[in-house]
């Protein structure tokens, strides 16, 4: 089961609003390397991995994902907080207004609702742990492309943050393969 | 401050002064084929200069178009405590990932159970001065029900 803390994972506080920036942003959220999907992949390729080592791993990293999840919505919050209609409008972000009012909701950049089709999982640990490698380095790249679009220090820390996480769970994840393809090659596999 | 003092917090001194300087800079090792993780603890980073990198390991910190990591600028002594939680609470997660595919790495083992004591002791205090974070927390025999109380945490602070 899961327990909640009421805190994040890392500390979002943005003082300027950028509602432009938040609609780039959205795509981590419910976008196709975002955290809900890799939260998802990673939770539900848990059950077959052959053993502890595995279902350990995916466990735990996909329960930071979820911290993630939480971290990039407090950013799309504050980026748009009190924001009005027009001002939301003047940004592209006038459908998301009519659709959705203030709420979050998780979907890309061009507004296209989170698939839960994004995830990988293919009955095959070492073919989804590469799927998970593949989604870091992704999720890793999309972080930079957003530092790219932004230079306010309360936005770039927490996305440094986060793309810094990307890689060291890529690392595991390539320990894990490297591990299980060894065990592979002994057991004459 | 002294709550800080009391929870043996040495962090902020050692940013400068990093550990390992010469695998503390940028670098490439996450991208190299087949790279393998030899780490002991006295190689990482303390839970602060950890933390505000999102990374406890120099050999694997890498960073993108900032030329050094932002440090965490707590506006006020709840923050500033609820950054120390955050910083052990950190530590202790990315040793967690480390043993998950390192289980018998006998002195990170010992390294996690330093990081998840100073958690344990500056969550305890946190709550304490401000109230629950944890729902479980001893903080909790309160009435109204403590647990409702403001900040959220994507609240802007």
């Amino acid at each position: 089961m899961w327990k909640y803390t009421k805190k994040l994972q890392y500390p979002v506080n943005i003082k300027k609003r950028d509602p432009k920036l938040a609609g780039y942003i959205v795509t981590q959220y419910g976008g196709p390397a975002g955290e809900l999907a890799a939260a998802w992949q990673y939770l539900d390729q848990r059950y077959h991995m052959p053993d502890d080592r595995g279902k350990a791993l995916l466990t735990d990293i996909g329960t930071e994902e979820l911290a993630h999840v939480e971290i990039i919505s407090a950013m799309i919050y504050q980026l748009t907080e009190g924001l009005t209609p027009e001002e939301l409008k003047a940004a592209g972000l006038g459908g998301n207004y009519a659709q959705f009012g203030n709420d979050l909701f998780p979907s890309d950049c061009f507004g296209n609702p989170f698939n839960m089709a994004y995830i990988k999982v293919a009955g095959d640990y070492i073919a989804d742990i590469e799927s998970n490698m593949g989604a870091e380095q992704r999720a890793r790249a999309t972080y930079e492309h957003l530092m790219d679009l932004t230079n306010d220090p309360d936005v770039l820390a927490p996305l440094a943050f986060l793309r810094e996480r990307e890689i060291v769970h890529y690392q595991r994840f390539k320990e894990l393969r490297n591990y299980y393809l060894e065990q592979k090659e002994k057991a004459g596999k | 401050m002294n709550s800080y003092n009391e929870i043996g917090y040495q962090d902020r001194q050692n940013l400068t002064a990093m550990k390992n300087t010469t695998s503390g800079v940028n670098n490439n090792n996450f991208n190299k084929c087949n790279y393998v993780q030899q780490v002991t603890p006295n190689d990482l980073y303390g839970a602060y200069a950890g933390f505000i990198r999102g990374n406890m390991f120099p050999d694997l910190y890498n960073q993108y178009k900032i030329s050094r990591p932002f440090e965490v600028e707590p506006m006020n002594e709840q923050a500033q405590l609820l950054t120390y939680v955050d910083a052990y609470a950190f530590g202790a997660h990315d040793i967690n990932l480390y043993l998950d595919t390192h289980p018998n790495d006998r002195a990170m083992i010992e390294l996690y159970n330093q990081y998840r004591l100073e958690y344990k002791n500056a969550l305890d205090q946190y709550e304490k001065q401000f109230g629950p974070i944890t729902v479980d927390s001893d903080a909790i025999l309160t009435s109204p029900w403590a647990w409702n109380n403001s900040p959220w945490p994507w609240e802007n602070q």
